[in-house]
């Protein structure tokens, strides 16, 4: 079993880096190369999650005495794993068309299977300094994603992003040195591996590092100090590849920030200090400021983006908020969030392919040219919105009722109230693209030609919304699920 | 006796006189010989390497089979071999990749003299890494203090003689403190080879004796050493004399010279006195403070400057202090993470030196930090080295500079007072190294407008263009990231080591 672990992460990785050097391949070869590794790692990372009982772990060799390379399959990693799955050959299928007009596809897929090895590493990472080690190659790999047209403009942005991420892992890696001394091990459990003797004495010490940790890795989730880089770098990537940043790889940071906080530290520890407050201020402020500067953003791509700093605060907050309910509602708004914010920017990406339009008050009419592209726009949208039946109604149900159900003073109320103002805000920067699509109005000029892209684009796109529909229907399974991993952590 | 055990010995030798050879060679063939000496060193403390590696244990070599305390002793263990192999990889690597630069600055009639000093040095270097005398070890650290002094002034212009004579009279005046304080030891103690010398310390130490001039001799060999080696507020001399000098000087200066008095401190601290007896002096706790000072000040003087050349030279002070530091926490950890830094410093600092040479090659030759814009499309492997360098040098994992950051902090944690200020020291130099390191890497990548590029006449270099070079910048590379991942072999290699040490 270890062996297919090891596989999953080295076949796409080792793929990746030989599509990178090898230069003599033509377009369509590596397309097709790229398209078989992605289908045959897909299966064999779901393989690797869900085939097999029993403990899966495997250690790779020592980087120092008692660290070692560390990888196990765990509930949560078997969740994240499987999101990064879904999104990953979602988006990249629907890139081999897509990336026609940008060019450069050999560098871009080998970077991309490259990550997605990584990504899968990271998920599995049964240590931390194993996940140190892959959240700062996930950084330092997907900047060429960011900076993939060369412009100027991209790779300010991709520098900028790099430097918020680097800077944002190392007061994470500060926070690691102090958790080596104050926890029994770096492995990570279920519950945390605080010492309770060590830290006797040095509550403030811990809580503070703990809460420098918090912002570290929050850098990469763009929680509100530090979440300047999100709108500048994810919409100068090409669309699949910011489908997949903002999809994907800001969960990279919430899957940290869960494994130091209850993996490491634990919840218990946490509860009712002042880290925990202002985790909850922050997270709250960074779901209504985001939603705020999403609903004034006139670039489309660039509101989604405002949008993903709005809605990953919708997790955190969930995260902080520490009670199980709020832990289940966080772990259902990962899955969900990751389809349907891919799914936003695969649509951005169908209105720029197609007839070049980046603003949103040039997409008035949308509607008539590219009506299944609008519709899973559309669907997508109300499921972020969160109206029932479609998925986001059902984690952030969960999140209000997590924060309902803490002990948590004044967040009980003022939490759902956020959330809610919030959703009022996502209806309000999301629909109307909708509204003014399909009811463009009289003085509109759009002629209604179709121009609804071809099949390959069409298709992950309608997949992300029927996953949209499916799990809001059916949720059952995947609650039950999410709720028994928070109950674990607990 | 095995042959290989001659070969500590005749490493010194050849590299002694091959610096006379040198001198009457023609430049070309003086180029190439010392090249060649500088293999066929490295290969032989590999060969060392293995040997005491299967033996397991030192070994003791009386030259002209003359026994101590009459004759001179060499003694080798796994450190010693190791850290020789090293620094002649590493000062191959520094030839080759400064070969160009070289070429061009150093008057054609000094050249010769440049393969002198280079053969001096490394003569000197080996006999400080092998020798088991103290007063040999004084002899090598002049003749390294002159031979490096060469190496700063031998590319002519009045910047790098000022930086020579600087250079000069601070380590005079650091040898001049270690001279003493090797003259208050051998008053007390009678005795000049370094294991007579413990045994005696060991003596004075149980009876309680001579306590204050014990103090005062390793106070003086500390701080003489430190004065060498550019710990915090004796660094003055450093900036000018690696920024103005030649890309190799630059380069061997930073990764081989400071370290080998740091080195030889470190058997100063393990053979000559005993850790045991440093530890209870106060000494190592000043050690610790201008390290942790050394760590920050250097970031901010590196953040505030704008040549690229003095930018990675101040970076060097800070990184000098995280290996003082890391002798100041007075535990073995400690000084293993200070040995596995002076590696990992030493493969990280001379890559950055000679890719920044790169840089500034298709810069118009301009150090200026606003000259670079663009340069790593220019430089294409000069910029990725530059990157890798200084991912390396600011802790990013898979590069050799995690790895000794988590030694240290392995080290510092468990320490009663100077945990905390271990770990803050090294959270804040971690993100002020972040910040010059990615603002340099940002504006070597930052695009340059055509018009502008065509107008401030930038050259574009491709990597086929300096073979040699590229083929240095290429190891160096390698180095950093099987230093970062195959960390473990060199760790337990330094563990052994150091026990084999006392």
């Amino acid at each position: 079993m270890s062996g297919l672990m090891i596989l999953s992460i080295l076949l796409p990785a080792a793929a990746g880096i030989f599509l990178l050097l090898s230069l003599v391949f033509h377009r369509q070869q590596s397309q097709a190369f790229a398209g078989a590794v992605l289908a045959v790692s897909a299966v064999l990372v779901l393989a690797t999650a869900w085939l097999g009982g029993g403990e899966k772990s495997v250690t790779l060799f020592y980087l120092m005495e008692d660290i070692p390379i560390y990888f196990r399959v765990d509930e949560v990693g078997k969740l994240f794993a499987t999101i990064v799955t879904v999104v990953w050959v979602a988006a990249g299928f629907y890139s081999f068309l897509y990336m026609k007009h940008e060019g450069m596809e050999q560098r871009y897929f080998g970077f991309y299977l490259l990550v997605y090895g990584i990504l899968i590493a990271l998920d599995f990472s049964g240590n931390m300094v194993t996940l140190y080690l892959f959240y700062e190659l996930m950084t330092l790999c997907t900047v060429p994603l960011v900076l993939h047209n060369g412009s100027r403009e991209a790779i300010m942005a991709a520098l900028k992003y790099l430097f918020y991420s680097m800077c944002g892992a190392y007061m994470g890696l500060f926070g690691i040195f102090f958790l080596y001394r104050y926890c029994d091990t770096l492995t990570f459990a279920a519950g945390g591996t605080l010492n309770p003797e060590l830290v006797n004495g040095n509550q403030g010490l811990v809580l503070a590092v703990v809460f420098v940790m918090l912002l570290g890795f929050g850098v990469k989730a763009g929680m509100l100090p530090f979440h300047a880089w999100l709108p500048t770098a994810h919409p100068v990537a090409p669309s699949p590849a910011s489908a997949v940043l903002s999809g994907i790889i800001v969960k990279g940071g919430v899957l940290a920030l869960i494994r130091t906080v209850y993996y490491l530290v634990g919840p218990d520890f946490l509860r009712g200090t002042w880290v925990q407050t202002a985790w909850m201020t922050i997270a709250l402020m960074t779901v209504f400021l985001g939603s705020l500067l999403a609903y004034k953003e006139p670039v489309f791509k660039k509101r989604l983006a405002y949008s993903t700093v709005s809605q990953i605060s919708y997790i955190l907050f969930g995260l902080a908020v520490m009670s199980p309910e709020g832990v289940t509602g966080a772990l259902l708004h990962t899955v969900f969030h990751a389809f349907i914010k891919s799914a936003l920017f695969l649509t951005a990406g169908v209105f720029l392919f197609q007839c070049g339009k980046t603003r949103v008050e040039e997409l008035k009419g949308i509607g008539k040219q590219m009506p299944v592209t609008l519709w899973c726009y559309t669907i997508v949208s109300l499921g972020l919105i969160g109206i029932p039946p479609f998925s986001g109604f059902i984690s952030k149900w969960h999140l209000a009722q997590g924060a309902l159900e803490a002990n948590v003073g004044v967040f009980r109320w003022l939490g759902p109230a956020v959330l809610l103002i919030s959703a009022l805000l996502t209806a309000g920067y999301l629909l109307p693209v909708t509204m003014k699509g399909f009811l463009p109005g009289k003085d509109s000029t759009a002629a209604a030609e179709k121009l609804e892209p071809s099949r390959m684009m069409l298709i992950p796109l309608i997949i992300l919304a029927a996953l949209t529909v499916l799990l809001g229907l059916f949720p059952g399974p995947l609650v039950t699920y999410a709720g028994k991993i928070a109950a674990s952590i607990m | 006796m095995e042959f290989v055990r001659n070969f500590p010995f005749i490493s010194i030798i050849l590299s002694l006189f091959s610096g006379p050879l040198s001198s009457i060679l023609d430049r070309k063939k003086a180029k190439w010989w010392n090249m060649i000496v500088i293999g066929l060193i490295g290969a032989m403390s590999l060969a060392v390497l293995m040997y005491v590696l299967g033996t397991g244990e030192a070994y003791v070599y009386t030259m002209g089979h003359f026994t101590a305390p009459w004759g001179n002793e060499i003694r080798v263990g796994v450190l010693e071999a190791f850290m020789a192999f090293f620094f002649c990889v590493v000062m191959f690597l520094c030839m080759l990749g400064g070969i160009r630069e070289r070429e061009a600055e150093i008057e054609e009639s000094k050249q010769n003299l440049y393969y002198v000093m280079i053969n001096l040095l490394l003569s000197s270097l080996i006999a400080l890494i092998y020798t088991n005398d103290l007063f040999t070890a004084y002899v090598f650290v002049e003749i390294n203090t002159i031979s490096a002094c060469g190496l700063i002034m031998i590319k002519q212009n009045g910047r790098t003689i000022v930086a020579a004579t600087r250079y000069m009279i601070m380590s005079l005046l650091g040898s001049g403190m270690l001279l003493l304080g090797i003259c208050f030891l051998y008053g007390i103690t009678g005795q000049l080879l370094m294991s007579n010398i413990q045994e005696q310390v060991h003596r004075i130490a149980s009876e309680g004796s001579y306590h204050i001039p014990l103090l005062v001799s390793m106070g003086l060999m500390s701080i003489g050493l430190a004065i060498k080696s550019a710990l915090y507020p004796f660094h003055g001399w450093l900036p000018d004399a690696y920024g103005y000098s030649t890309v190799s000087s630059a380069a061997i200066l930073s990764s081989l010279v400071s370290k080998g008095y740091i080195f030889l401190l470190v058997k100063i601290f393990y053979r000559v006195i005993g850790f045991d007896i440093v530890m209870d002096s106060k000494v190592i706790n000043v050690l610790f403070v201008f390290g942790i000072a050394g760590m920050i000040m250097g970031s901010i003087d590196a953040i505030r400057e704008n040549n690229i050349r003095r930018m990675i030279a101040f970076s060097s002070i800070a990184q000098i202090g995280y290996i003082y530091m890391g002798f100041g926490l007075g535990t073995t950890e400690g000084v293993v993470a200070s040995i596995y830094h002076i590696v990992s410093h030493a493969a990280t600092k001379s890559l950055l030196f000679v890719s920044a040479a790169g840089i500034t090659d298709v810069s118009g030759d301009s150090t200026d930090f606003f000259d670079l814009t663009g340069a790593g499309y220019r430089n294409k492997l000069a910029g990725v080295a530059f990157t890798a360098g200084s991912l390396s040098m600011i802790g990013f994992p898979i590069f050799s500079g995690f790895i000794s950051k988590l030694l240290f902090a392995q080290a510092a944690v468990g320490h009663t007072f100077k945990m905390l200020p271990t770990l803050i020291a090294l959270a804040i130099s971690t993100i002020l190294n972040t910040i010059y390191f990615m603002k340099t890497v940002i504006r070597i990548y930052t695009p340059m407008r055509k018009s502008r590029d065509r107008e401030k006449k930038n050259t574009v270099v491709r990597m086929t263009d300096q073979p040699l070079k590229s083929a240095a910048l290429i190891c160096f590379i390698l180095m950093n990231v099987i230093l970062g991942l195959r960390s473990e072999t060199i760790v337990l290699m330094i563990q052994n080591g150091l026990k084999m040490f006392g």
